[in-house]
């Protein structure tokens, strides 16, 4: 009973700051928005008994992604003028709205057809972080080096990609 | 008690937003928060599912997703700052510099 409250508050939190993201004007409001998103869908995680990944997400998307995403627009010292008028919106919202209703149809009437079971949260130890490690060394452990080499190409490729470039002069000479 | 359904039904409105985001605004900020809208939505179904079958695999591949979200948001924010010193704007409209035709 206590679970289904809990459910059904963070369920209608993560959808309004979404609704609340895609709608606001000012990049400031539709990151909180954003914000919330995350926490709720942190709350989600943890009423679903994967308490490992509550903590990812929680340090990893509300922590880390979310204060970048804040910094860089604090840092860009976005103008009003700066953001782009957006007459359309509304009804360009409607066309995609359209777009995305027979997928959802689709999904939802598949997932119904599947036999019910109980996803209350569980005792011992599923989702912690031994298990989830354990299954991550041992049957993931060529993509777990892929991730790795990605995350150091991403951060090779954003530190060239933000340095200073060189003048046009010294072009021709390389 | 809650459902798989239900589950399943935030986590489809949570994608659904995300591809109305991007499909409906011209802030690129927005459809940045949008894709990783889009990222949520799939790892919440994945986390769903692994509880639905007591599986731990799922949950695995949403830490991988959660691990590309991150190198996603350096490289995604990086090109965001090098595009708005250049023109000065956030519109999308403003950067169609590789699209053949006429200039916009």
């Amino acid at each position: 009973m206590m679970t289904d409250i809990v459910f059904v508050a963070l369920s209608i939190f993560a959808i309004a700051g979404a609704i609340v993201m895609i709608l606001s004007k000012s990049p400031i409001y539709s990151a909180l928005g954003l914000l919330i998103t995350m926490l709720s869908i942190g709350g989600l995680f943890a009423l679903l008994s994967a308490s490992f990944l509550f903590m990812v997400q929680i340090i990893v998307y509300a922590g880390a992604i979310m204060t970048l995403i804040l910094f860089i627009l604090m840092f860009l010292n976005i103008k009003e003028e700066d953001l782009p008028k957006e007459p359309k919106k509304y009804s360009l919202v409607a066309l995609g709205i359209l777009l995305v209703l027979p997928l959802n149809i689709l999904v939802l009437k598949a997932v119904s057809n599947l036999p019910e079971k109980d996803l209350n949260i569980v005792d011992g130890n599923f989702g912690d972080i031994k298990p989830v490690g354990m299954a991550l060394y041992n049957n993931w452990l060529v993509s777990f080096e892929l991730i790795s080499i990605l995350l150091l190409v991403a951060l090779v490729g954003s530190i060239v990609l933000a340095k200073k470039r060189k003048p046009k002069e010294n072009k021709g000479e390389q | 008690m809650i459902s798989l359904s239900s589950y399943a039904f935030v986590s489809m409105m949570l994608f659904s937003i995300g591809v109305i985001g991007v499909i409906a605004r011209k802030n690129i900020f927005v459809i940045y928060m949008s894709i990783e809208l889009m990222l949520n939505g799939i790892t919440l179904f994945l986390v769903t599912f692994a509880r639905y079958h007591f599986n731990l695999d799922a949950q695995v591949m949403t830490v991988l997703i959660i691990a590309i979200a991150a190198a996603e948001a350096a490289i995604f924010l990086s090109v965001i700052i090098l595009l708005f010193r250049s023109k000065k704007s956030l519109d999308t409209d403003v950067f169609t510099t590789l699209t053949q035709g006429e200039k916009s």
